[in-house]
Formats: structure tokens, C-alpha cells, sequence
């Protein structure tokens, strides 16, 4: 199920400007409460798009978050 | 009886501002050629004077998410709106200054729905979703400041795996075919998207298009050899970026056997681009 997870968070990082923000402000905190294994988390945290991309994130939502997308 | 009085397929990012920040000022230059290329088609389209036009384009996780994905979604109701999106990224600056909202020819898409649910395809059915630059894109550059047709909305999901195969999406179009001619109405057909683009970022070919693959599968469609285009699978269209193959895939079967005329080829380096209509006159 991480696969999903993993897409949810990436989808609410596009989709949800305010988790967005607490994101950019503070990852870590802002995912306390996501269903992510420490792998998971930790690419999140460091924003290592190439590592969420193998943990199953969908590129077209890596890429499409505002302001952080990789493009 | 109904015809299918026009069909086409192009790139779906037509916004030199795109290519121009991501690419460079040969990236601009390429996609205005082609945005002259596709303008000059809707001129074709419009003289056809279609009832309905269906656009069969692919989700960039703009409008369904994880939580469910369609492989196939027919968009129902009366009308449609542009998609909205406070912070939209570059391509889908597209879309600002559009129409908000577009009419949907609902007898036809009501058709397509119910009459492929009833012979063994599991459309998925939409009275919400709202369209992306994959559709609005060149809907807008084919008709300008005319009035659009009526839409018959129709998404493939090509890239959240496992996506539905080549075949398959051949014959959706091929079931889509069957209605126009059952039903009264003359209708046009786009495809949207590619041609090969964005491999996924863990292969070492990243951000480049593989023109090779792409020159073959023009060849194939001005052939009207569409047998090599249905074999194609999933690994393939992953590895070469041509994921939104699958969206021109239901195009062929509409059409098919009729070949293509290729009006505009560019390769980019990151993207090719292309537009290509078929003569189904």
C-alpha cells in the first residue's frame, strides 16, 4: 500500500496549498500523521524526487507540484 | 447515418512560453511552427462543420487521483469547465483566458457510454471532471476565437500502470466508430499528447524523446498500418516515453484503415512534436 501513500501525500502536496506550505516549512512535521515507511519518509524530507520516483511516486505528480516540481 | 468527417492527432503543450523557459528559443520557435501547423487545421475542422467533436486525451493527475483511476472514462452531462488550478504549473498556463465552460454533446457521449458498457466495455462515466490542457490545449488552437463544438470528452489513462493495452484502446475506437455510423450525427475525433517524452527519472536517457521510435510509428500511420501500432506494449511505449500513444491509439481504431498525413514533425531533443491528420473524407 506504500505505492498508494506515496501518491497521496504527492497528490495532496499538488493539490492542498496549505499542507504544501507546512511542508516547505517543515516536512518532517508536516507528514507525522502519513502512512510512510522511514524509506519513504526520508525522500520525502530530503525532496529526493528521484528516490520517491523508484519508491512508485508518479512522475507527473513530482514534477507538477508548485514550486517544488523538478522540471 | 453518421460519419466521422474529420480526425486528427497532435502534441498537447501548445504554449511556447513552455518550451521557450524549459527548452530554449529553438524549443519556442519548433512549437510555434507547429501552433501555425494545427491552427491552420482547425480551419479543415471547422469547414466540416461536425455535430460533435470527440477529444480522446489522457489525465496528468490534474482530475483523478490514486484514490481511483479509470482506464477508459467517457465525460457525460451537459457541459464541461476548464480545469482551475490556483498555482497551475507552466503547461497548464495554457489554459488561462479560456472559455470556462464548454458545451458536451451529451446524446453522443451518453451513446458511446451505454452502448460500450453494453457490449463488453467497462467505460468509467464522468459528470465532473474537469479538462486539462491535454484537451483544452489544442481545442483552442484548432478553433481559435470560433465556436467550439460540442465535446465528447474521452480519457485514457496512460500513465498510472497497468495502463489498458494498445488493443485495447484500438478498440474503443474502433467501438466509437460503430456509434458514429449507427448514430445521425457527423463527428469529429482528435487524439492528444506525444509524441515520446518524459522518461521516467531513474532511467539514464532522462528528459530525452527516442525520435527513432517515433519515426517508425509515423510510418506506420501514414501506411495506415495500424497491426505493428496494436502490438506495441506497455514496456515499450514506457521505455521510449510514448505513453500517450495510447491516446492516438483509439484514434486509429476510429479510423482505421485510413492513413495519415503528417503536417508537422519536429524533433526537440526533449519532446518530439507532431500533428497528423487522416483522410477519412
Amino acid at each position: 500500500m506504500s505505492r498508494y501513500e506515496t501518491n497521496v501525500v504527492l497528490y495532496r502536496l499538488k493539490k492542498d496549498s496549505a499542507f504544501r506550505d507546512r511542508f516547505k516549512s517543515n516536512p518532517g512535521q508536516a507528514l507525522a500523521g502519513a502512512d510512510l515507511s522511514d524509506e519513504e519518509r526520508d525522500a520525502f524530507v530530503r525532496w529526493d524526487l528521484r528516490k520517491l520516483n523508484e519508491l512508485g511516486g508518479s512522475l507527473h505528480l513530482l514534477v507538477s507540484i508548485p514550486g517544488l516540481g523538478a522540471h | 447515418m453518421g460519419k466521422i468527417v474529420y480526425a486528427a492527432a497532435m502534441s498537447h503543450v501548445l504554449h511556447p512560453d513552455y518550451y521557450g523557459q524549459n527548452v530554449g528559443p529553438h524549443g519556442r520557435r519548433m512549437v510555434e511552427e507547429l501552433i501555425a501547423v494545427v491552427r491552420a487545421m482547425g480551419r479543415t475542422l471547422t469547414s466540416a462543420a461536425p455535430d460533435a467533436l470527440v477529444v480522446v486525451a489522457d489525465d496528468h493527475l490534474n482530475v483523478f487521483s490514486f484514490d481511483a483511476v479509470p482506464a477508459l472514462c467517457v465525460r457525460v452531462g451537459r457541459s464541461v469547465n476548464r480545469m482551475i488550478q490556483a498555482d497551475a504549473i507552466e503547461f497548464d498556463r495554457a489554459l488561462d483566458g479560456l472559455p470556462e465552460r464548454y458545451p458536451v454533446h451529451e446524446d453522443l457521449a451518453n451513446s458511446i457510454l451505454e452502448t460500450g458498457v453494453q457490449a463488453g466495455f467497462d467505460f468509467a462515466a464522468s459528470w465532473s471532471a474537469p479538462l486539462d490542457h491535454a484537451f483544452l490545449s489544442p481545442v483552442s488552437t484548432l478553433y481559435g476565437d470560433r465556436p467550439v463544438a460540442p465535446l465528447v470528452p474521452f480519457w485514457v489513462n496512460c500513465f498510472v500502470a497497468p495502463q489498458p493495452t494498445a488493443q485495447r484502446c484500438f478498440a474503443a475506437g474502433r467501438h466509437i466508430a460503430r456509434v458514429v455510423a449507427e448514430g445521425p450525427w457527423n463527428v469529429a475525433v482528435i487524439a492528444t499528447g506525444g509524441l515520446s517524452h518524459f522518461p521516467e527519472l531513474s532511467l539514464a536517457r532522462i528528459g530525452q524523446s527516442d525520435p527513432a521510435f517515433d519515426r517508425r510509428i509515423l510510418k506506420l500511420m501514414e501506411a495506415g498500418d495500424s497491426e505493428p501500432l496494436t502490438a506495441l506494449t506497455a514496456k515499450e511505449l514506457h521505455e521510449s516515453g510514448s505513453h500517450e500513444l495510447l491516446n492516438w491509439m483509439v484514434l486509429l481504431g476510429a479510423v482505421s484503415p485510413a492513413r495519415a498525413r503528417v503536417r508537422f514533425f519536429g524533433e526537440m531533443g526533449r519532446i518530439d512534436l507532431a500533428a497528423l491528420e487522416w483522410d477519412v473524407a
